[in-house]
Protein backbone atom coordinates (compact mmCIF):
# COMPACT_ATOMS: atom_id res chain seq x y z
CA UNK A 1 0.00 0.00 0.00
CA UNK A 2 1.54 3.27 -1.05
CA UNK A 3 1.45 6.11 1.37
CA UNK A 4 -1.01 8.86 0.67
CA UNK A 5 1.02 11.83 1.87
CA UNK A 6 4.13 10.62 0.03
CA UNK A 7 2.08 10.70 -3.17
CA UNK A 8 0.85 14.20 -2.42
CA UNK A 9 4.34 15.50 -1.67
CA UNK A 10 5.69 13.86 -4.82
CA UNK A 11 2.88 15.32 -6.89
CA UNK A 12 3.47 18.86 -5.72
CA UNK A 13 7.28 18.64 -5.70
CA UNK A 14 7.33 19.46 -9.42
CA UNK A 15 6.93 23.18 -10.29
CA UNK A 16 4.97 22.51 -13.51
CA UNK A 17 2.51 20.29 -11.67
CA UNK A 18 2.13 22.95 -9.00
CA UNK A 19 1.31 25.49 -11.72
CA UNK A 20 -1.22 23.17 -13.35
CA UNK A 21 -2.80 22.47 -9.99
CA UNK A 22 -2.83 26.18 -9.19
CA UNK A 23 -4.49 26.98 -12.54
CA UNK A 24 -7.22 24.44 -11.76
CA UNK A 25 -7.77 25.85 -8.27
CA UNK A 26 -8.03 29.39 -9.65
CA UNK A 27 -10.37 28.28 -12.44
CA UNK A 28 -12.70 26.85 -9.77
CA UNK A 29 -14.33 24.81 -12.50
CA UNK A 30 -13.50 21.74 -14.56
CA UNK A 31 -11.18 22.52 -17.48
CA UNK A 32 -10.73 20.40 -20.61
CA UNK A 33 -7.25 18.91 -21.07
CA UNK A 34 -6.98 20.67 -24.44
CA UNK A 35 -7.34 24.05 -22.78
CA UNK A 36 -4.76 23.23 -20.11
CA UNK A 37 -2.22 22.06 -22.67
CA UNK A 38 -2.75 25.27 -24.69
CA UNK A 39 -2.38 27.42 -21.60
CA UNK A 40 0.89 25.73 -20.62
CA UNK A 41 2.22 25.48 -24.13
CA UNK A 42 2.79 21.77 -23.62
CA UNK A 43 1.90 18.68 -25.57
CA UNK A 44 -1.36 17.03 -24.64
CA UNK A 45 0.65 13.95 -23.74
CA UNK A 46 2.93 15.88 -21.37
CA UNK A 47 0.03 17.54 -19.62
CA UNK A 48 -1.85 14.24 -19.34
CA UNK A 49 1.17 12.66 -17.63
CA UNK A 50 1.29 15.44 -15.02
CA UNK A 51 -2.46 15.27 -14.53
CA UNK A 52 -2.25 11.53 -13.97
CA UNK A 53 0.31 12.06 -11.17
CA UNK A 54 -1.97 14.67 -9.61
CA UNK A 55 -4.93 12.32 -9.98
CA UNK A 56 -2.98 9.53 -8.24
CA UNK A 57 -2.49 11.84 -5.28
CA UNK A 58 -6.21 12.61 -5.34
CA UNK A 59 -5.45 16.28 -6.03
CA UNK A 60 -7.21 16.25 -9.41
CA UNK A 61 -10.39 14.63 -10.65
CA UNK A 62 -10.62 13.68 -14.32
CA UNK A 63 -14.03 13.11 -15.91
CA UNK A 64 -14.81 12.03 -19.43
CA UNK A 65 -17.45 14.08 -21.18
CA UNK A 66 -17.95 13.08 -24.78
CA UNK A 67 -14.62 13.20 -26.55
CA UNK A 68 -13.02 15.60 -24.10
CA UNK A 69 -11.64 14.94 -20.63
CA UNK A 70 -12.30 17.54 -17.93
CA UNK A 71 -10.08 18.14 -14.91
CA UNK A 72 -10.88 19.80 -11.62
CA UNK A 73 -8.84 20.43 -8.46
CA UNK A 74 -9.39 18.77 -5.10
CA UNK A 75 -7.72 20.68 -2.26
CA UNK A 76 -8.77 18.43 0.62
CA UNK A 77 -5.55 16.33 0.69
CA UNK A 78 -3.48 19.48 1.03
CA UNK A 79 -5.48 20.52 4.06
CA UNK A 80 -4.46 17.31 5.83
CA UNK A 81 -0.76 18.08 5.36
CA UNK A 82 -1.30 21.67 6.31
CA UNK A 83 -2.96 20.60 9.57
CA UNK A 84 0.02 18.44 10.46
CA UNK A 85 2.47 21.24 9.72
CA UNK A 86 0.42 23.83 11.56
CA UNK A 87 0.21 21.60 14.60
CA UNK A 88 3.97 21.09 14.90
CA UNK A 89 4.79 24.69 13.92
CA UNK A 90 2.78 25.83 16.92
CA UNK A 91 4.14 23.05 19.12
CA UNK A 92 7.79 23.91 18.43
CA UNK A 93 7.21 27.67 18.62
CA UNK A 94 5.66 27.27 22.06
CA UNK A 95 8.38 24.88 23.15
CA UNK A 96 11.20 27.20 22.10
CA UNK A 97 9.45 30.06 23.90
CA UNK A 98 9.44 27.94 27.01
CA UNK A 99 13.09 27.04 26.54
CA UNK A 100 13.90 30.76 26.31
CA UNK A 101 12.00 31.54 29.51
CA UNK A 102 13.63 28.62 31.26
CA UNK A 103 17.12 29.72 30.24
CA UNK A 104 16.43 33.30 31.35
CA UNK A 105 15.34 32.27 34.82
CA UNK A 106 18.06 29.73 35.62
CA UNK B 1 6.32 21.81 0.13
CA UNK B 2 9.08 20.54 2.38
CA UNK B 3 9.01 17.33 4.33
CA UNK B 4 10.04 19.08 7.54
CA UNK B 5 9.64 21.97 9.94
CA UNK B 6 12.70 24.08 10.70
CA UNK B 7 13.22 26.63 13.43
CA UNK B 8 16.09 28.95 14.17
CA UNK B 9 16.41 30.80 17.44
CA UNK B 10 19.12 32.79 19.22
CA UNK B 11 19.39 32.54 22.99
CA UNK B 12 21.52 34.99 24.97
CA UNK B 13 23.08 32.19 26.95
CA UNK B 14 26.21 30.09 26.72
CA UNK B 15 26.24 27.10 24.42
CA UNK B 16 26.80 24.69 27.33
CA UNK B 17 23.83 26.06 29.23
CA UNK B 18 21.56 25.57 26.21
CA UNK B 19 23.05 22.13 25.56
CA UNK B 20 22.29 21.02 29.11
CA UNK B 21 18.73 22.34 28.82
CA UNK B 22 18.01 20.21 25.76
CA UNK B 23 19.96 17.09 26.73
CA UNK B 24 19.51 16.54 30.50
CA UNK B 25 16.39 14.75 31.69
CA UNK B 26 15.90 17.00 34.69
CA UNK B 27 16.05 20.16 32.62
CA UNK B 28 13.99 18.79 29.72
CA UNK B 29 11.34 17.89 32.30
CA UNK B 30 11.21 21.48 33.51
CA UNK B 31 10.69 23.40 30.28
CA UNK B 32 9.47 20.73 27.85
CA UNK B 33 7.85 17.43 28.81
CA UNK B 34 8.55 15.10 31.75
CA UNK B 35 11.44 13.07 30.43
CA UNK B 36 13.20 9.78 30.99
CA UNK B 37 16.13 10.73 28.82
CA UNK B 38 19.86 10.20 28.45
CA UNK B 39 22.00 11.90 25.83
CA UNK B 40 23.56 8.60 24.80
CA UNK B 41 23.33 7.02 21.38
CA UNK B 42 20.89 4.12 21.44
CA UNK B 43 19.07 5.25 24.58
CA UNK B 44 15.32 4.60 24.40
CA UNK B 45 13.71 7.66 25.89
CA UNK B 46 10.18 8.47 26.98
CA UNK B 47 8.53 11.88 27.22
CA UNK B 48 5.40 11.68 29.35
CA UNK B 49 3.03 14.60 29.40
CA UNK B 50 0.66 14.87 32.38
CA UNK B 51 -2.24 12.45 32.00
CA UNK B 52 -4.85 14.54 33.76
CA UNK B 53 -4.46 17.08 30.98
CA UNK B 54 -5.10 14.42 28.39
CA UNK B 55 -1.63 14.80 26.97
CA UNK B 56 0.18 12.12 25.11
CA UNK B 57 3.40 10.16 25.34
CA UNK B 58 6.36 10.35 22.99
CA UNK B 59 8.98 7.63 22.69
CA UNK B 60 12.05 7.21 20.53
CA UNK B 61 15.70 6.35 20.26
CA UNK B 62 18.64 8.72 20.57
CA UNK B 63 20.53 8.58 17.27
CA UNK B 64 23.21 11.16 17.87
CA UNK B 65 24.27 12.89 21.06
CA UNK B 66 27.55 14.71 21.13
CA UNK B 67 27.95 18.41 21.79
CA UNK B 68 26.36 20.18 20.12
CA UNK B 69 24.17 17.93 18.01
CA UNK B 70 21.25 15.92 19.36
CA UNK B 71 19.10 13.70 17.15
CA UNK B 72 16.29 11.40 18.20
CA UNK B 73 13.37 9.59 16.62
CA UNK B 74 9.90 10.74 17.62
CA UNK B 75 6.94 8.37 17.87
CA UNK B 76 3.60 9.60 19.22
CA UNK B 77 1.77 7.06 21.40
CA UNK B 78 -1.04 5.33 19.55
CA UNK B 79 0.69 5.71 16.20
CA UNK B 80 3.50 3.64 14.69
CA UNK B 81 4.86 6.52 12.66
CA UNK B 82 8.46 7.53 13.17
CA UNK B 83 9.64 11.08 12.55
CA UNK B 84 12.99 12.65 13.38
CA UNK B 85 13.90 15.59 15.65
CA UNK B 86 17.28 17.24 15.33
CA UNK B 87 18.76 19.93 17.58
CA UNK B 88 21.93 21.70 16.63
CA UNK B 89 23.75 24.45 18.55
CA UNK B 90 26.29 26.92 17.34
CA UNK B 91 28.12 29.74 19.14
CA UNK B 92 27.04 33.20 18.00
CA UNK B 93 28.13 36.75 18.85
CA UNK B 94 25.39 37.21 21.39
CA UNK B 95 25.11 33.68 22.73
CA UNK B 96 23.90 30.51 21.09
CA UNK B 97 22.14 29.85 17.82
CA UNK B 98 19.78 26.89 17.90
CA UNK B 99 18.59 25.02 14.83
CA UNK B 100 15.68 22.68 15.25
CA UNK B 101 14.41 20.39 12.52
CA UNK B 102 11.47 18.01 12.70
CA UNK B 103 11.42 15.88 9.57
CA UNK B 104 9.62 12.87 8.15
CA UNK B 105 6.16 14.27 7.61
CA UNK B 106 5.73 11.99 4.60
CA UNK B 107 5.89 9.03 6.97
CA UNK B 108 2.45 9.99 8.21
CA UNK B 109 -0.49 8.72 6.24
CA UNK B 110 -3.36 11.15 5.93
CA UNK B 111 -5.48 9.04 8.25
CA UNK B 112 -2.83 8.92 10.99
CA UNK B 113 -2.27 12.64 10.82
CA UNK B 114 -5.95 13.39 11.09
CA UNK B 115 -6.46 10.90 13.93
CA UNK B 116 -3.54 12.44 15.77
CA UNK B 117 -5.06 15.88 15.58
CA UNK B 118 -8.48 14.90 16.72
CA UNK B 119 -7.11 13.00 19.71
CA UNK B 120 -4.22 15.18 20.81
CA UNK B 121 -4.66 18.65 19.44
CA UNK B 122 -6.19 20.14 22.55
CA UNK B 123 -3.98 17.91 24.66
CA UNK B 124 -0.68 19.34 23.68
CA UNK B 125 -1.96 22.87 23.80
CA UNK B 126 -2.86 22.21 27.40
CA UNK B 127 0.55 20.77 28.18
CA UNK B 128 2.39 23.71 26.71
CA UNK B 129 0.02 26.20 28.31
CA UNK B 130 0.50 24.55 31.70
CA UNK B 131 4.23 24.75 31.35
CA UNK B 132 4.16 28.46 30.46
CA UNK B 133 2.06 29.15 33.54
CA UNK B 134 4.45 27.21 35.71
CA UNK B 135 7.41 29.15 34.38
CA UNK B 136 5.67 32.51 34.74
CA UNK B 137 4.83 31.71 38.34
CA UNK B 138 8.35 30.54 39.02
CA UNK B 139 9.74 33.78 37.62
CA UNK B 140 7.43 35.93 39.72
CA UNK B 141 8.10 33.85 42.82
CA UNK B 142 11.84 34.10 42.27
Amino acid sequence: MQDKITKILKAIADPTRREIFHALVVAATALPITQISNQFDMSRQGVTKHLKTLEDANLVKIDNKGRERYCSANTIPLKEINEWLKFYEQFWNDSLDNLGKYLDMT
Amino acid sequence: MKDSISKEHIFNHSIDKVWNAISKAEEISTWFIKADFKAEEGYEYTFTAPEEKNCTEITGVVKKAHPYTLVYTWVVAGTDVETLVKWQLEKSDTGTKLYLEHSGISNYTGETAVKMFTSFNGGWDNCIHGLSQYLTQAIHAG
